[in-house]
């Protein structure tokens, strides 16, 4: 290899850069004389010359079509692949170009001059541009990422300046200070943000001779590249798969890292000058480099054959410390049918034109929520069969040995725990509810949990070493439950640990461990019992003392999560797949202390594209779901089997704080509880409450009944709304005396529920008496629907229907009245029943 | 009559009044409902939002039993944009609208005229209810928004999601409308009149010292004319001319 290297003398000596153009099939390089360079790869071949009036060319960016190129007299000159000749000049700066940067899908470019201001040009109407001015001192770098919404800008003043480019207006949306060093324009060394392929994260070289990884998401500093230059990076580029990082340093110095565990994977010591640029081929395993001598080196077999297959696999996430590995889902599996979800090999053709066309967006929820196995565990690999895996043009592997593979497969719902959150940044929350709140930290080699209580003077807060790693927890008024994965490396089997927060007696928490292999995809804790669902489709209950009461198979598989109440238990799992594609979603209400079964695989009533948010019992005991639409439902007469039906109580996206339209919020349900529902507010796209904790609110229910305009109407419509109002309050009056009802039927009820009944019977009837006097108000001919409301009376009494006689007699309704008369004397004498009506 | 304060309301008056305010609060431990002269309180039960008066709810933050929910028009964004209102050239004159009365209570005895009835007790404001709570309206300052905006952030300062922002906010706030009533004043001369819609409290017990001393002086610069106007009149109506209308000049008393 030593002996092939040789480099091509492309420029005259002086500073030379290069750039691959996408589809890997040309290199184009540029240096200070008047000539641009066009390599053909693969062939050895004179490389094509295009003749240009500038000189001293420092910086150079293509697409498949066309380059873009800046020089030092300040102009950016585009230039035609096709033809080969220069098509126009996009901009002109009054000072030299330092750098361009175009976006992905070659719409827009950045420049980056000695001027203060950065330029972004549309490069197809050069009348179009946008200028960035937050920096106090000339750009040295710009580097768009994958997706082309944001603008990472290398300011010589040290601090590299986030600009989001979404909107027709740029916007800066961070500065990130203390990451580069502060550089002059013209020095050698580099301060270039590199975006790692799969868009979370970015890296740049900074004043230690590192190559620090920084998370797009809170800007909090993950992984670096560290000990590999022993003077400052001139050059990094990431393979294309994000898998391999290539530095190289000042002191002429070339290294290849792996990204996954940040090792150095082999240190050039053959380089002859300081590289300026290196360029990765988009497939083959071949980079390009070029440097302050005019020279360019395409190195073949760059990658040393035994580290090869790193260039092979798919898409490799960035270096984050906290990968959301560990997930609220547990990992327990991963969705069958997303083949956009990086696992497996390289994707087909189809599939990257389809993204390309998609594209993440800037702060997509999907590309937060990027899920992927990087520690190789062993999910991935289980995955590979099952997921989706096409064939790739160059990997040498047959294209039709794998075809049967790629065939359809449902997509079920992944499994979660209730009340948690991702891991963001090194924390998380275990459990999040009324009680209180158990968050984790991670440090490496152990994880710390603080379990805080609402109620201090109840409970005391604590806090304790984790060295276990639990991720899953639940909490109540009794105790704390926690859970931890099995890992393969130390044989630890999954285990669940209980702690009771008082005793008397000696502290009576316990461990039990589950048979290998198993592992506990979700967990609830009640007041009488433990239940978890676990990967090999059980459902195990234990007593609060860690007895185990019983184990039985869940029908539907896999398990998607449960809750319990006392003794009822709710399991969800993965049922039938329905029309779309996804699996329904089925749920099994369980009495664990009689044995019955209240609801037995009846479907959690979802509509189609959206996922269960949260699943909690209501502070009476009534099941309740929250989706990702925002809508609250709550289980009716669920405790009488095939009787159950989903209620809505509150759609969030109704509410009239949101009817401005200047709110862009969302709510992390948290409980429903005094007849009102507990939220968190999420903010700015968020989709999961972070530290430090937001505050609870709390909203009355609203049935969504009807919608009226909130605010601001006009006379006419306040009585319409008026209206409206009370018909929601008449339904939602219905349903919890429904609710209530059902509750003392069915258990061993106590007076004050017993003694609810009737005041809740009677909020119904005043509902309705306001609704008849709206009626009667309206005039003579509103008669019938009159008399309708007056035979909805609950009252046997009687009393009610003679309060509405009086309403009737008021407004002078004299036949109305005449019928409520007859309709509470039939009543009376037990000749109208409910049938009849 | 030798009581030596002025007359009205003292700022430190004011601020005492606005403790009667109710204020959202999160409970840290359990309190049973209390029976208060000014009524009875819930039952605290955490982490349920509870409605306390703020001097209860200031006194529970001071022993860290409770935190108290900042009103919404407490934040950032409401006050930005009240701001905006108040220093926006159209409506520079005026001062940021006073939240909204709750609908009238009592049916009338007159179609649409609920405030005519005898037996009405329809709110306004001091006494209106959710001033300060989280239900209250966020684009309005209510009538004590000087005050509790200035003990919230002295005593719940670790309640507040951005403290700084707020506090410049309302320090912005407070000068703004300060000087908006200082200018009106500035037109005010015998017969003259300013329009205070909306105008907090405090703010009127802050000026009231200042433009009590000014309508006085102008009252007692102008006194030489006014009498010589009245001897005019007098003269005037004795000699038989047609007599000029009565002029009203109790007006500036109407501070």
């Amino acid at each position: 290899m030593a002996a092939r290297l040789r480099g091509r003398p492309a420029h005259a000596p002086g500073p030379t850069y290069l750039s691959y153009t996408p589809n890997g099939k040309k290199l184009i390089t540029v240096g200070v004389n008047g000539a641009l360079r066009v390599f053909q790869h693969g062939s050895d071949n004179e490389p094509a010359i295009i003749d240009v009036l500038t000189d001293g060319h420092t910086a150079v960016a293509s697409t498949n079509d066309f380059i873009v190129v800046g020089a030092e007299d300040g102009s950016v000159t585009k230039y035609s692949l096709l033809t080969n000749s220069m098509e126009e000049i996009l901009v002109r700066c009054s000072l030299p170009v330092r750098d361009v940067s175009l976006s992905k899908d070659g719409e827009w470019v950045a420049v980056a001059s000695d001027e203060l201001a950065v330029k972004v040009v549309n490069t197809r109407d050069m009348t179009r541009i946008m200028h960035l001015r937050d920096q106090s001192r000339p750009v040295k770098h710009v580097s768009f990422d994958v997706s082309g919404s944001t603008l990472a800008v290398s300011c010589t003043d040290g601090i590299v300046y986030m600009y989001s480019l979404s909107s027709e207006q740029p916007q800066l949306i961070k500065r990130v200070d203390g990451l580069i060093k502060t550089l002059e324009t013209d020095a050698e060394a580099n301060a270039k943000v590199a975006w790692h392929p799969d868009g979370r994260a970015f890296a740049a070289p900074t004043a230690t001779r590192d190559f620090q990884c920084v998370a797009r998401s809170d800007w909090q500093r993950q992984k670096a590249f560290s000990g590999g230059h022993r003077a400052d990076i001139s050059a990094a580029a990431w393979s294309p798969n994000g898998a391999l990082l290539a530095t190289a340093g000042v002191d002429k110095s070339l290294c290849i890292w792996e990204t996954r565990s940040q090792r150095l994977l082999k240190s050039y010591d053959d380089v002859q000058n300081t590289i300026l640029a290196i360029d990765w081929h988009p497939t083959d395993n071949v980079c390009s480099y070029t440097n302050n001598n005019g020279e360019l080196f395409i190195r073949e077999d760059f990658v040393p054959g035994e580290h090869a297959k790193h260039l092979r696999i798919a898409l490799q996430p960035s270096p984050m410390n906290n990968d959301p590995l560990s997930e609220i889902s547990g990992n327990a599996r991963k969705q069958l049918s997303n083949g956009d979800k990086p696992n497996g090999v390289r994707r087909s053709a189809e599939d990257q034109y389809l993204d390309d066309l998609l594209g993440p967006d800037a702060m997509s929820e999907d590309e937060m929520d990027f899920i992927e196995d990087d520690d190789g565990a062993g999910y991935a690999e289980e995955m590979n069969h099952v997921g989706k895996r096409s064939a790739v043009t160059d990997a040498g592997r047959p294209a039709k040995r794998h075809a049967p593979f790629a065939a359809w497969k449902p997509q079920i719902h992944e499994a979660f725990q209730p009340g948690s959150t991702p891991w963001r940044g090194d924390r998380r929350y275990l459990c999040l509810n009324m009680t209180g709140f158990v968050w984790t930290v991670n440090q490496d080699t152990h994880h710390t949990v603080t379990v805080e209580f609402h109620d201090r003077q109840e409970h005391r807060d604590f806090h304790f070493t984790d060295p276990y790693k639990y991720d899953k927890a639940s909490l109540n008024e009794k105790g704390t439950l926690f859970s931890c994965r099995p890992s393969t490396q130390t044989q630890q089997r999954a285990i669940l640990y209980y702690r009771p927060h008082e005793t008397w007696t000696t502290r009576t928490d316990w461990r039990t461990q589950l048979p290998a292999g198993e592992e506990v995809t979700s967990m609830s804790l009640s007041e009488s019992c433990i239940v978890a669902t676990t990967s090999k489709g059980y459902v195990r209950i234990y007593s609060l003392f860690g007895l185990p009461l019983k184990v039985y198979r869940q029908k539907s598989m896999p398990a998607v999560t449960c809750a319990s109440w006392r003794d009822y238990v709710m399991t969800v799992g993965n049922g039938p797949v329905d029309g779309d594609g996804t699996t329904r979603m089925l749920y099994t209400v369980d009495n664990v202390r009689r044995d019955e079964l209240c609801q037995s695989e009846d479907v959690v009533a979802l509509r189609e594209g959206t996922e269960l948010r949260n699943i909690f019992f209501s502070d009476k005991g009534d099941p309740c779901i929250y989706d990702t639409e925002g809508v609250l439902l709550i289980l009716l007469h669920w405790r009488t089997p095939g009787q159950a039906k989903w209620v809505p109580l509150l759609d969030t996206k109704t509410m009239d704080r949101l009817a401005s339209g200047r709110k862009d919020e969302t709510y992390w349900p948290v409980a429903v509880a005094n007849n009102k529902f507990h939220c968190i507010i999420l903010k700015g796209g968020d989709v999961y409450p972070h530290f430090p904790r937001p505050l609870l609110v709390d909203f009355d229910f609203k049935i969504p009944v009807s919608s009226f305009p909130a605010g601001g109407v006009e006379d006419e419509d306040k009585d319409v709304a008026q209206q409206r109002n009370l018909e929601e309050q008449y339904v939602r009056a219905s349903l919890q005396h429904a609710l209530a009802s059902d509750l003392v039927d069915s258990t061993n009820s106590t007076s004050a529920q017993r003694a609810e009944v009737p005041v809740l019977e009677r909020d119904v009837d005043k509902a309705l008496l306001q609704l008849l006097a709206a009626e009667c108000r309206e005039g003579e001919e509103r008669g019938m629907k009159a008399l309708e409301i007056a035979s909805l009376m609950r009252d046997r009494t009687g009393k009610m229907l003679e309060a509405a006689g009086k309403i009737a007699a008021r407004f002078q309704r004299d036949i109305l009245g005449e019928k409520i008369t007859q309709l509470a004397e039939r009543r009376l004498v037990g000749l109208v029943d409910e049938e009849d009506m | 009559m030798a009581l030596p304060l002025p007359p009205g309301l003292t700022p430190s008056e004011v601020g005492f009044l606005c403790e009667m305010e109710h204020v959202t609060v999160i409970p840290r431990q359990t309190l049973d409902g209390l029976e208060l002269l000014g009524g009875p309180t819930g039952a605290l039960k955490p982490p349920f939002p509870t409605p306390l008066p703020l001097w209860l709810a200031l006194l529970l933050k001071k022993q860290r039993r409770a935190n108290i929910t900042p009103p919404p028009w407490l934040s950032v964004d409401a006050l930005t944009q009240i701001l905006d209102f108040e220093t926006d050239e159209r409506t520079a004159e005026l001062f940021s609208p006073s939240p909204n009365l709750p609908p009238a209570t009592t049916t009338a005895p007159l179609e649409g005229d609920p405030y005519l009835a005898h037996d009405s007790l329809e709110l306004s404001a001091p006494f209106l209810k959710d001033a300060a709570t989280a239900r209250a309206q966020a684009d309005a300052l209510p009538y004590h928004w000087l005050e509790i905006g200035h003990l919230l952030i002295t005593h719940a300062p670790d309640d507040f999601e951005d403290l700084d922002a707020v506090r410049k906010l309302l320090r912005d706030l407070r000068e703004v409308r300060m000087s908006k009533l200082r200018k009106g004043f500035e037109v005010l001369d015998a017969g003259g009149g300013v329009k205070m819609n909306g105008v907090g409290g405090m703010e009127i017990a802050e000026v009231r010292g200042f433009v009590g001393g000014v309508v006085d002086g102008l009252r007692k610069l102008n006194r030489s004319r006014e009498e010589s106007r009245k001897e005019r009149e007098t003269e005037e109506r004795e000699n038989g001319f047609g007599s000029s209308s009565y002029r009203d000049d109790e007006d500036e008393d109407m501070l």
